[in-house]
C-alpha cells in the first residue's frame, strides 16, 4: 500500500460513515477499520517495510486517519444510541440488572417516621410542634392534670421516681416537686398553658416512661404525641373534626372511626377513639381480635379543673386534648408484631422502613 | 368484669339481642370486650372505667341498660329485717378510726344448714368466674357481684367473745388465710379482729380459722365499706387480689351495703335455714348532698351540638339524678346526683353523662378556629433537618432507651457524679439516667455485629441526663457510631473500607457545614483517645476510640469503633454563619497541583497554614487533592497532593507570573517541612 492508498482510504471513510444507519452498521464499520486484521492494523504492519524517512510521515498519517476513524465512531454512536434501538437485545443501552451507583442513604427510624407523618398533618391544620422535659415534677404529671393524690396511676408501681439527690434538693423535690419521668405527654399541657396563654394549638412528641416488664406488647419507654387546643368556642364537635382529618390522613379516606366515652381524669367529656380494622376493613380478624375496630388513641375536652391549675379561667377557654401512642400505631401501620423490634435497632428491620 | 344477660333481666327487661345490647353499653361507655354464649345465657366480659364503681354490679350495669334502651329498672322487693325476731346484744363493735372504715355493719344468723348450692347459683356463678363453695359463701358472692358490695361470713362460734375490732395489724401479728397462705402483717394492713387475733384481712380476705366449714351452725355476716387506699396499698403489699378488694378499692355505694345485706338475708333464709337474730351497726356515714347548676347552654358549648331539654332531663333522670328547673330561668337545670355517683362533682361531668346518652356519634364533626400563633426558633424543626441531613450522609438514625445500667459507662463516662437515678427500677439496666448516648450506641453495635450486618453507621437524636447541684440537667445530644466496613460499588469495581476517624470527621464536618456554624476547632482530649471539638473555649462535641478493653465490654471483639456525642443544646444557640452573596469571579484562575512525600509526623494543618502565607496575595485557595499511604511510599511517610487556587479580581493571570509563586511554595516545602516533590 501507498501514500495514495491512505488517502483513497481517507476518503471512502466519509462516503461510508454517512451510510452507517445502526449500531450494527456502526459495529460492522468499526471492525472494517480497527479490527484485528482492519484496515488500520493492515496500515501499520506496513511501516517496517518503510524506508527510515518514509516512516514518521507515515506513522502519522496512519495515526491522523485512525484519530478520524474514532472520532466518526463516537459521533455516529452518540447520535445512533440516543435515537434508541429497540430491535436488538445485545445492544440495550444500560444492562438495567445492574445495581445503580448512588451516595447510600441511611433511614429515620419508623418511630420518627410515623411522628414525623402525624405531626405534619397537625402542622398543616395550624398546630405548632413543642416539646417538653422528660424528667417532670409530680405537679405537671398528675396534680395539675387533676389526678387525685391518692390516684393508683402515681404509685411507684406505675410511675418512675427518680432519687432524691443530697442535700437541698432532698427538701426541695417532695410533694408537688418531686421529680419523676413523665409516664405521659400529657404533662407538657401543664406546663405549656403555664407558660403561655389562648389561643393555643399544639402538638408535643416525646418519650415516655412506664415501670412495665418488657414483653412484645409492652416497654418501660415508649413515645406519644399529645395534642392540645385551647381557645375560646373550642367544642367537642372540633374534637371529632380534628382527629377525622388525622385519622384519615394517616390511616385513609375510608377508614371509619368512633368515639368512644371513656374516663381520663383530665378531660371531661372523655373518648376513646377507634378506628374500623386497617387489616380486614371491620370484618374481625385476628389483629383486630375479631371486633372489628382498632382502639388508636385517648381524647377529651379539657378538664375546668385543669384550667384552673394552669390559671386559665374555665368560663372563658374551652379545649380539647389527645393522646397517641406512637409504637401501637406504627405496629398497626407496618404490621409489626413486637414492640421490642423498635428498641433493638437491628439494622435489618430499621432498613424496612 | 363479667355479667350474664339473664341476670341483667333480673332487673331489667331486654329486648335487644346480647350483640345489640354489647353494641349500645360500648358506645356508652361500658365497652363489652367479648361475648359469649352458653347453654342458656351470654357471658358479658366489660372493661370498667376506673370513675365508675357503681358498673361492679349487676344492678350498676342493668341501670345503665335501663337508660340507653329507655327501659325502667325492676322493683328490687327485698324484704325488710323484722326486728321483733332480734334477741339481745352480743357483738360489740370498734372501729380504730373512721377513715380507715367509714361504715361496719354485721349480721348474726343462727340455725345455718351449711351445704351445696342450688344449680341456679352454682351456674350464675361459674358464669361470672367465680368457684362454687357452699350455700353460705356463694350466697355472700352472689350479693357481692349483684350489688356490688363485697360480704364476708365468719363462723360466729370461732370468733372470741362475741367482739368486731377493725384496726391496724401489729407488726408481729400473722394471720393464715382462707387461701390457705400463711402472712406476716404490718401497721399499714387493716385487718378485723376478734378480742385477740385478726380474724380477716379487711376488704381482701378472710381467715382460714374463722372460715365457714360443714360444722358451722351460727355465722357473722359482715357488710362494710374499708378506704380505698388503704386496702389498695395492702393488696399491693399481700400480692392478692381478690373481687372483694377489686370494688373496695374503688369506692363503695353506701346503699349497696343495705342491698347486698338485705338479699343476702332473704338468700340464707331461703337456702340455708337461716334465723336473723342480731343486727349490729356502726353510724351510717351520711353522703354529702350535692346540687349542681347545669345551664343548657353549657351542654352546647362544650358539645357543640344542642341538646334539647327534655333530652337532657330525660337522660339525667334515668341515670338516678333527681333533676329540677330553675323557677325563673327553665334554661337552668338543677341536678342532685344519687348517692352512687359520687364520681359526678361539676356541670362538666353532667355534660358527659348526657353527651354518652345521647350519643357521642350524633355529635357532628367541626373544625377548631385555630389561630396563627407566635412562632420562635424551635429546637424540634432544627433536630428534624439535622436527622434528615445525616439520614443523606448515610448514617440509620436509632432508638435506645434512655435508662441504662451505670456499669455499661465504665471506660467511657467514668465520672460516676451527677448521675441521675432511678428510686423503683425494675432491675439493673434501668438504674440510671444516662448521660451519654455512647454506651447505648455500642450495644447497638455489637447487637448488629452478632446478627452478621458489616456496615454499621448509626445516629441517634435524644436527651441526655445530669444531675448539677440540686438541678437535673436534661440536654439534646446527637451520638453517632460507626463500626465494619462501608462497602461501595463504584465503576471501577467494589471499594471496600474499614470505618476510621476520617469518616466520622466527614460526617461532622458536613453537617457543621450544613449548620453554618463557625470557627469549629478540634482539639486532642485529655485522655488522648480522641478530640474535642470547640468552639471558642466552648466544648460542643467529644469523638472518641474506645479502647480494646471497654469494646470487650460489649462483646465487640476485633473491631474498632469510632464515636461522637454532640451537644445539640450548645450548637442550636450558637451563632450561626450569615448566608451573604459573593460576586462571582470574573476572571479564569490558574491552577497548579503540587504532590509530595513529607514525615507523617508533620501536620497537614501547619502546612497549609504557612504556605498559605508564602504564597502571595493572588493565591485565592489552597485544597487537599489527595493523600496517600503505603504502597510506594516509604514507611513513616505521606504523599500528599495540594491543589492552589490563584485568581486576580482585576484581570486574567498569565503563567509566568504564578510560576515564581510555585516556585517559593516547593521552595518552603522542601526547606521547612522536608518534603520530597514528587
Amino acid at each position: 500500500m501507498s501514500e495514495l492508498n491512505i488517502e483513497e482510504v481517507a476518503q471512502r471513510l466519509e462516503v461510508e460513515a454517512k451510510g452507517i444507519d445502526s449500531l450494527d452498521a456502526l459495529e460492522n464499520f468499526r471492525r472494517l477499520y480497527l479490527g484485528r486484521r482492519g484496515i488500520i492494523a493492515q496500515l501499520t504492519s506496513l511501516i517496517p517495510t518503510l524506508s527510515q524517512q518514509e516512516r514518521p510521515v507515515f506513522g502519522q498519517k496512519v495515526n491522523s486517519l485512525k484519530n478520524a476513524i474514532l472520532e466518526i465512531i463516537k459521533e455516529k454512536e452518540l447520535v445512533l444510541s440516543s435515537k434508541g434501538d429497540s430491535s436488538s437485545k445485545q445492544r440495550q443501552p444500560l444492562d438495567v440488572g445492574l445495581p445503580g451507583i448512588a451516595q447510600p442513604l441511611g433511614r429515620l427510624h419508623p418511630i420518627t417516621q410515623t411522628i414525623n407523618e402525624i405531626c405534619s398533618i397537625f402542622i398543616q391544620m395550624g398546630f405548632l410542634v413543642e416539646e417538653g422535659p422528660e424528667v417532670e415534677t409530680e405537679f405537671n404529671n398528675f396534680t395539675g392534670l387533676n389526678i387525685p393524690q391518692e390516684h393508683p396511676s402515681r404509685d411507684a408501681f406505675d410511675t418512675f421516681y427518680l432519687a432524691e439527690a443530697g442535700g437541698d434538693a432532698q427538701a426541695k423535690n417532695r410533694g408537688e416537686d418531686r421529680l419523676l419521668l413523665r409516664s405521659h405527654t400529657s404533662a407538657a399541657q401543664v406546663r405549656l398553658m403555664k407558660m403561655r396563654r389562648p389561643p393555643l394549638a399544639v402538638v408535643v412528641p416525646g418519650r415516655v416512661y412506664r415501670p412495665d416488664a418488657v414483653d412484645a406488647s409492652h416497654s418501660f419507654m415508649f413515645h406519644q404525641v399529645e395534642g392540645l387546643v385551647v381557645d375560646e368556642g373550642i367544642r367537642f364537635s372540633d374534637l371529632k373534626g380534628s382527629l377525622q382529618v388525622f385519622v384519615q390522613a394517616v390511616f385513609g379516606k375510608k377508614t371509619k372511626m368512633r368515639f368512644r366515652p371513656h374516663f381520663f381524669p383530665f378531660t371531661e367529656p372523655s373518648a376513646e377513639v377507634d378506628i374500623s380494622c386497617i387489616i380486614c376493613g371491620g370484618k374481625g380478624c385476628s389483629v383486630c381480635g375479631f371486633k372489628g375496630w382498632l382502639e388508636i388513641l385517648g381524647s377529651g375536652m379539657v378538664h375546668p379543673n385543669v384550667f384552673r391549675h394552669v390559671g386559665y379561667d374555665p368560663k372563658r377557654y374551652t379545649g380539647f386534648a389527645f393522646g397517641l401512642g406512637i409504637e401501637r400505631i406504627a405496629m398497626l401501620k407496618y404490621g409489626i408484631n413486637d414492640i421490642r423490634l423498635f428498641f433493638e435497632n437491628d439494622l435489618r428491620f430499621l432498613k424496612q422502613f | 368484669m363479667k355479667v350474664t344477660y339473664n341476670w341483667l333481666k333480673d332487673f331489667v327487661e331486654i329486648s335487644l339481642s346480647p350483640e345489640d345490647l354489647a353494641d349500645r353499653l360500648t358506645m356508652a361507655g361500658l365497652e363489652v370486650t367479648g361475648i359469649e354464649k352458653k347453654t342458656d345465657d351470654y357471658v358479658f366480659d366489660i372493661e370498667i372505667t376506673s370513675n365508675r364503681p357503681d358498673w361492679l354490679s349487676v344492678l350498676g350495669v342493668a341501670r345503665e341498660v335501663a337508660v340507653v334502651t329507655g327501659k325502667r329498672l325492676k322493683n328490687l322487693r327485698l324484704p325488710v329485717a323484722s326486728k321483733k325476731d332480734l334477741g339481745k346484744k352480743i357483738l360489740a363493735i370498734k372501729i380504730e378510726d373512721k377513715k380507715d372504715c367509714p361504715w361496719y355493719t354485721a349480721r348474726i344468723f343462727k340455725e345455718i344448714k351449711v351445704g351445696p348450692s342450688p344449680s341456679w347459683l352454682r351456674s350464675r356463678l361459674e358464669l361470672v368466674g367465680c368457684r362454687s363453695v357452699n350455700n353460705i359463701v356463694d350466697i355472700t358472692n352472689y350479693c357481692l357481684f349483684e350489688f356490688g358490695e363485697p360480704l364476708h361470713a365468719f363462723d360466729w362460734d370461732t370468733l372470741g367473745g362475741g367482739y368486731i375490732w377493725v384496726r391496724r395489724a401489729r407488726p408481729e401479728e400473722k394471720i393464715t388465710l382462707i387461701d390457705g397462705t400463711q402472712r406476716q402483717l404490718n401497721n399499714e394492713i387493716l385487718v378485723i379482729a376478734d378480742k385477740t387475733k385478726p380474724v380477716a384481712i379487711a376488704g381482701i380476705m378472710g381467715g382460714k380459722d374463722t372460715e365457714v366449714s360443714s360444722q358451722t351452725k351460727t355465722i357473722l355476716l359482715e357488710a362494710a365499706i374499708f378506704n380505698p387506699v388503704v386496702t389498695r396499698k395492702a393488696r399491693r403489699y399481700l400480692g392478692i387480689s381478690t373481687e372483694s378488694s377489686y370494688r373496695f378499692e374503688r369506692g363503695i355505694d353506701p346503699n349497696a351495703v343495705g342491698l347486698a345485706t338485705s338479699r343476702a338475708t332473704q338468700l340464707l333464709q331461703e337456702l340455708a335455714g337461716a334465723r336473723l337474730t342480731y343486727i349490729g351497726s356502726t353510724t351510717k356515714p351520711k353522703t354529702k348532698k350535692v346540687i349542681i347548676n347545669l345551664g343548657l347552654d353549657f351542654v352546647t358549648r362544650i358539645s357543640g351540638v344542642k341538646v334539647d331539654r327534655a333530652t337532657v332531663k330525660g337522660v339525667l333522670k334515668g341515670l338516678g339524678f333527681i333533676v329540677k328547673e330553675k323557677q325563673d330561668k327553665k334554661e337552668c337545670l338543677v341536678v342532685e346526683r344519687p348517692s352512687y355517683r359520687q364520681d359526678v362533682t361539676s356541670a362538666v361531668d353532667l355534660v358527659e353523662e348526657v353527651t354518652r346518652i345521647y350519643g357521642f356519634e350524633k355529635i357532628p364533626t367541626t373544625l377548631p378556629a385555630v389561630k396563627p400563633q407566635q412562632v420562635t426558633k424551635n429546637k424540634l424543626v432544627f433536630i428534624s433537618e439535622l436527622k434528615n441531613l445525616l439520614v443523606g450522609l448515610g448514617l440509620q438514625e436509632v432508638i435506645t432507651y434512655s435508662l441504662i445500667s451505670p456499669d455499661i459507662l465504665n471506660g467511657i463516662f467514668d465520672s460516676k457524679e451527677g448521675l441521675a437515678s432511678i428510686n423503683n427500677f425494675l432491675n439493673k439496666e434501668q438504674k440510671v439516667l444516662r448521660p451519654t448516648l455512647l454506651p447505648s450506641l455500642l450495644d447497638c453495635v455489637s447487637h448488629n455485629i452478632k446478627q452478621k450486618n458489616e456496615c454499621i453507621a448509626i445516629f441517634e437524636v435524644a436527651k441526655t441526663f445530669q444531675q448539677k447541684l440540686d438541678v437535673l440537667k436534661e440536654k439534646w445530644c446527637l451520638g453517632i457510631a460507626l463500626c465494619g466496613t462501608d462497602a461501595r460499588l463504584t465503576t471501577q469495581g467494589l471499594l471496600k473500607e474499614e470505618f476510621g476517624w476520617l469518616h466520622l470527621k466527614g460526617i461532622l464536618e458536613a453537617i457543621f457545614e450544613r449548620i453554618g456554624l463557625l470557627n469549629v476547632n478540634w482539639e486532642m482530649n485529655p485522655v488522648g483517645n480522641g478530640f474535642q471539638i470547640k468552639v471558642k473555649e466552648e466544648v460542643i462535641a467529644n469523638i472518641l476510640k474506645p479502647a480494646v478493653e471497654t469494646l470487650n465490654n460489649f462483646d465487640i471483639k476485633n473491631k474498632e469503633a469510632f464515636l461522637a456525642e454532640v451537644d445539640l443544646d450548645k450548637v442550636f444557640s450558637l451563632p450561626k454563619k450569615e448566608k451573604r452573596f459573593v460576586p462571582l469571579p470574573k476572571y479564569p484562575a490558574i491552577v497548579r497541583d503540587i504532590s509530595f512525600v513529607v514525615n507523617e509526623g508533620i501536620l497537614i494543618k501547619d502546612i497549609i497554614d504557612r504556605l498559605r502565607q508564602e504564597a502571595g496575595g493572588l493565591l485565592e485557595d489552597i485544597k487537599v487533592l489527595d493523600f496517600y499511604r503505603g504502597r510506594q511510599i516509604p514507611e513513616g511517610f505521606i504523599s500528599i497532593t495540594l491543589s492552589f487556587i490563584f485568581r486576580s479580581s482585576e484581570r486574567t493571570l498569565n503563567e509566568e507570573e504564578i510560576n515564581p509563586l510555585q516556585a517559593r511554595v516547593c521552595q518552603v516545602l522542601e526547606q521547612s517541612f522536608q518534603a520530597r516533590l514528587r
